[in-house]
């Protein structure tokens, strides 16, 4: 199957949350009690059943407002640092550009959530399984479009083969730098190329996400250099493994899964 | 926009906004609250049209505008008035149009005088207006003597450009508190689009000056020329997916079906009624009662006139006036049917007080709402309230079939997508249920009063009622052919008492063995979004009303990149894109009914000025009565010229004409007022996109209460710092009426506004919570105030005064 791509204008969305709606229902997943935070958001960052919600982010500056509203879920990296980080090969990228999880293998370490720069993956405490947005790869391999992009009416959610969306991801940058010249894409280049693509139309921050999210390069290091020798030696998943725990004690994962996981509830994540 | 144009339908459709160049969205959120428009806004919006926003919050459709100003609530017409008075000023207006398709060269009677905020004519005991002075000059024969240009100081453009030299720019910024160069760029944006687009819903509606405010809108989109062509007009955005088909149905109080005049306690026989309202009234009206009472309806008993109660005029009341008639002991019983009352009304209270009042209530809906439990409420003894409620357990949209009228008067068909659980029913089939058995227990009456109900024709099917059937009786039937009407031709040419139609507006829809509500086609030929074969648009399936208005003297299209219709000389016939809305397909644009834009209208044109004009209009003769040629023209019963009143609870005093502040004919229900030494601060209520009005569907979802799990009210940073709160604490917001505790959204989409030199703060709230369903809530409703628009007796939700402090 041809790359697809997820192309989010920010400039067309207006928070309506449809996408966050339509992801609960067709991956079948349960309402989550919730208070508003603050401005119109109430889910406050990714759990194991909220694979996407909408962040909103209020700035005033020069008499006029800036409303910024911005669908998250999973980027799904081309180079991914979760995939890098697990320590049972659990994760795994399909030729269509999704990042998956298959849970049969995953055993909840954890590694994943603590090294992906977006705060995506979550570990659920009952299965000890990890959860994120799946691109809603079963749709997308029959010809459907995401749930999120299948309701959006704004046409801010727009999915596409990458080689035809993306050129009209760049006419867009191109059309709204005219008059906005902070308007940018961002994920495009991004760990290795994103397959959800982003319009901005202010800086990264603005939206609360990070300027320059990267893979630690403990986990390149050892994924990609010491990872296929060691595999010659131990065989591949106990290699794995050691690849992980090495890489993630360098990080001092381990002591700090729980808590990563707690703090990411609390603050927002990312 | 019916004293306007003729017909108070949206003009254009949803598809059609991809044609505009720019949009004015003042008094409509439609990003949340009719999220489907913004896919075709941002269709505009690609190539290249402007969004002006004008709301008292910086709302999620104000995150998408080109042109955003914060408005002070209620304060729309002074904004308006000064575009209108620099429009003319500046001579912006589209000369053409005025002189053609407008009332602008008409000259308006002597008598009229609009003095210190008031018209001629008013009546200070019954609050009501006498018309008379309102009129035009009329000719021997009874016609509108028109000037010979527009300066003639008797002609409606000099009365237009006299009312509105008040409204400055610098007067309109004290009252909106919308700084003057904000409304100039407004302004001159908007007047420089062509088409220009403008959008409302309840923002503009729920005031005490609702309709003056339409009255703006229409005035303005007169002037520009931008009524009758693709990309233009006034679109009134309805909520609930069948808002239009209520109203055709006459939900109003002074209809019957297709916008009839409903007949009053003066018009005792059909001939007074034809007398009064003219045989363009009679005809529908005789159509419908053969609906209504099929063979039992004939010349012989004026079809069943005697049947019909009749209005009396001087005792009108709205759906808010009802509980005050219950409390009275006027009803025993109320049906109620997907209405939530409890926590829609404003002054809430006066709901309970009138549902307790009652024997009976029966609710149909699908959850269990306050309304259908409003004793368990607290506050109140379930021991003291006799009322019997019965709840009647409600279909689910999809698990009925049947036919719904959108913004776009688009009547569309929908099957049934799941069928209801054992002991639901669709409301149709109660109705059928109920009918028949009351039916079954007057069978044999002879008693005149139980006429109606024995002679109705009522045949929906034998058991479970067949909704295709309900829409069959709406298009009618023609006696002669002994089939469906066909056309909305056929029915206007048949003699009066041969045809009938449940609804006159919806004759052809179900011409013989098709339903065309029920297609589907998607071709769109010309890109303009007409979509002419998918469903069903009345009248007549005509896209875009007025469309005649898109032509020049030649009756050629002036936009040629949108063209809907045109005069096609070598078939001597109107043809185009859309249907054509003309008099006469067949009368030529050198002719008097080809030059008519605005054939709904008495004059044929559209009304700068709403004056009082009655007049000959085509009418075929008929057998039983002779022909009455006339026609009443729409009426605003505050005004023929929209003027800026504050609303009834205001901060600041009307700068205008401070001896008369508020509407003068306002309805008044609320018996509580405030004065902004005790609340100084305006509130006003709005929905948000994830919950659905009041909330008795959606409070029950669980994904839609995750993502708005409460109300709050909306502060700015410096109220908030005032009244020393922050982000997320509780507040208890205060009115003479009632109060309500929610927690505050501090936020810098609502500024501090100057409006008469001071500071004024401005505090929203969304109004969908009650006190039941899966996600309960105080409602907003506690504080509003039950003031009425004296047209359309809309509450005036958007504004009343309040306190906040720290809870």
């Amino acid at each position: 199957m041809a790359k697809k791509m997820v192309f989010i204008d920010t400039s067309l969305c207006t928070g309506c949350k449809a996408c966050s709606v339509a992801c609960k229902a067709w991956n079948d997943l349960p309402a989550e009690k919730t208070r508003r935070i603050s401005s119109y958001q109430t889910q406050a960052d990714f759990t194991p059943t909220t694979y996407t919600y909408v962040r909103f982010k209020e700035e005033y500056y020069d008499n006029k407002m800036h409303f910024n509203m911005l669908k998250l879920q999973c980027f799904h990296c081309d180079d991914p640092a979760c995939m890098k980080a697990c320590s049972s090969d659990a994760i795994y990228k399909t030729e269509s550009g999704y990042t998956l999880v298959d849970r049969d293998k995953c055993i909840g370490c954890g590694y994943c959530v603590a090294n992906c720069p977006w705060g995506v993956p979550k570990i659920d405490e009952a299965t000890n399984k990890m959860y994120k947005c799946n691109g809603c790869i079963d749709r997308v391999e029959n010809g459907m479009k995401p749930a999120c992009a299948q309701v959006c009416q704004t046409g801010a959610i727009q999915f596409g083969d990458r080689d035809e969306l993306m050129p009209k991801a760049q006419a867009r940058v191109a059309e709204l730098q005219l008059t906005n010249p902070k308007a940018h894409l961002y994920g495009d280049k991004l760990m290795g190329g994103t397959t959800y693509v982003y319009l901005l139309q202010d800086r990264p921050d603005a939206y609360g996400l990070p300027l320059n999210p990267t893979s630690p390069i403990s986990l390149t290091l050892w994924k990609d250099i010491v990872h296929p020798l060691g595999g010659i030696a131990i065989g591949a998943s106990a290699a794995a493994i050691t690849v992980g725990v090495i890489a993630n004690l360098l990080r001092g994962n381990y002591a700090n899964r729980a808590k990563n996981i707690a703090e990411s509830h609390d603050e927002g994540g990312m | 926009m019916s004293p306007s144009f003729g017909r108070g339908a949206m003009t254009n459709s949803w598809q059609d906004m991809q044609n505009s160049e720019c949009f004015l969205i003042a008094g409509s959120n439609c990003a949340e609250c009719h999220p489907i428009a913004m896919k075709w806004v941002n269709r505009a919006r690609a190539k290249g049209a402007k969004v002006i926003v004008v709301d008292p919050r910086f709302t999620r459709t104000a995150s998408q505008a080109d042109i955003f100003a914060q408005i002070r609530p209620g304060t729309d017409i002074a904004y308006l008035g000064s575009m209108i008075n620099y429009y003319i000023e500046n001579r912006l207006y589209n000369e053409f149009y005025v002189m053609n398709f407008t009332n602008a060269l008409y000259k308006v009677s002597k008598d009229f005088e609009f003095k210190d905020g008031m018209f001629s004519g008013f009546n200070p005991e019954t609050k009501k207006y006498d018309y008379a002075s309102w009129a035009y000059q009329l000719d021997a024969e009874g016609k509108p003597v028109k000037a010979n240009s527009l300066d003639d100081p008797d002609c409606v453009f000099q009365k237009l450009k006299a009312h509105y030299s008040r409204y400055t720019f610098d007067v309109a910024s004290s009252i909106s508190g919308i700084p003057v160069a904000k409304i100039k760029l407004i302004a001159d944006t908007f007047a420089a689009a062509n088409p220009g687009n403008i959008f409302y819903a309840l923002g503009m509606t729920q005031h005490t000056t609702g309709v003056q405010g339409i009255r703006c809108y229409a005035i303005i989109q007169l002037l520009l020329g931008n009524m009758g062509k693709a990309g233009g007009g006034i679109q009134a955005l309805r909520g609930e997916p069948n808002v239009q088909g209520s109203t055709d149905m006459a939900n109003l109080n002074a209809n019957l079906p297709g916008y009839i005049p409903y007949p009053t306690n003066q018009e005792k026989t059909l001939n007074d009624f034809a007398r009064n309202k003219g045989s363009v009234q009679h005809r529908p009206l005789v159509a419908l009662l053969k609906a209504w009472f099929g063979k039992n309806a004939t010349a012989e008993n004026e079809y069943g006139y005697q049947w019909l109660p009749k209005n009396n005029p001087s005792n009108m009341p709205t759906q808010t006036h009802f509980f005050g008639k219950m409390e009275e002991g006027q009803f025993k019983l109320l049906l109620n049917w997907g209405s939530n009352s409890t926590v829609s009304i404003p002054d809430r209270k006066l709901v309970a007080r009138g549902l307790s009042a009652l024997e009976m209530l029966v609710v149909a809906d699908i959850f269990n709402t306050e309304t259908a439990q409003f004793w368990k409420e607290e506050g109140l003894n379930p021991a003291e309230i006799q009322t019997e409620v019965i709840f009647l357990p409600a279909a689910f949209v999809y698990e009925k079939a049947g036919s719904m009228t959108n913004s776009s008067r688009l009547i569309q068909w929908k099957e049934v997508a799941l069928p209801p659980l054992n002991g639901v029913h669709p409301d149709l089939d109660m109705l059928d249920h109920i009918f028949k058995k009351v039916r079954a227990l007057y069978a044999g009456s002879t008693d005149p009063k139980d006429e109606p109900i024995l002679k109705a024709n009522w045949d929906y099917g034998p058991h479970e009622a067949e909704p295709l059937k309900v829409l069959q009786e709406l298009n009618g039937y023609n006696d002669t052919t002994g089939k469906p009407i066909a056309t909305i031709g056929e029915y206007l040419s048949a003699p009066v008492g041969t045809v009938s139609t449940g609804n006159w507006l919806y004759t052809g829809v179900t011409p013989e063995g098709q339903n065309l509500a029920d297609r589907r086609g998607n071709a769109d030929p010309t890109g303009l979004g007409l979509n002419k074969d998918y469903a069903f648009a009345w009248p007549g399936n005509i896209r875009v009303l007025y469309n005649r208005c898109s032509c020049d003297a030649q009756g050629q299209p002036v936009d040629s990149r949108r063209k809907l219709i045109w005069w096609d000389a070598a078939q001597n016939l109107w043809v185009g894109n859309d249907g054509p809305d003309v008099v006469d397909k067949t009368k030529g644009p050198d002719t008097p009914e080809g030059k008519t834009g605005f054939k709904q209208n008495p004059e044929g044109v559209g009304r700068l000025f709403a004056a009082t004009y009655m007049s000959g209009a085509v009418a075929t003769p008929t057998e039983s009565i002779a022909s009455v040629p006339i026609r009443g023209a729409g009426m605003t019963v505050d005004g023929p010229m929209p003027e800026f009143y504050e609303p009834i609870e205001s901060p600041t005093s009307n700068i205008l004409h401070p001896s008369v502040q508020n509407n003068p004919c306002a309805k008044i229900i609320s018996t509580e007022f405030g004065n902004p030494g005790e609340y100084p601060y305006v509130l006003t209520s709005y929905g948000v996109v994830e919950h659905f009005c009041a909330g008795a569907i959606t409070r029950n979802i669980p994904w839609l209460n995750e993502i708005a799990p409460e109300p709050y009210a909306e502060i700015s940073k410096n109220l908030a710092n005032k009244i020393g709160v922050k982000e997320g604490d509780e507040v208890e917001v205060s009115s003479a009426r009632g109060k309500l505790v929610v927690r505050a959204l501090v936020t810098d989409r609502i500024q501090t506004l100057k409006i008469n030199g001071k500071d004024q703060e401005t505090i929203g709230m969304p109004w969908s919570w009650g006190f039941a369903s899966l996600s309960p809530g105080p409602s907003t409703n506690n504080v509003t105030m039950a003031a009425l628009d004296p047209g359309a007796g809309t509450p005036e939700y958007k504004c009343c005064l309040v306190n906040i402090r720290r809870a």
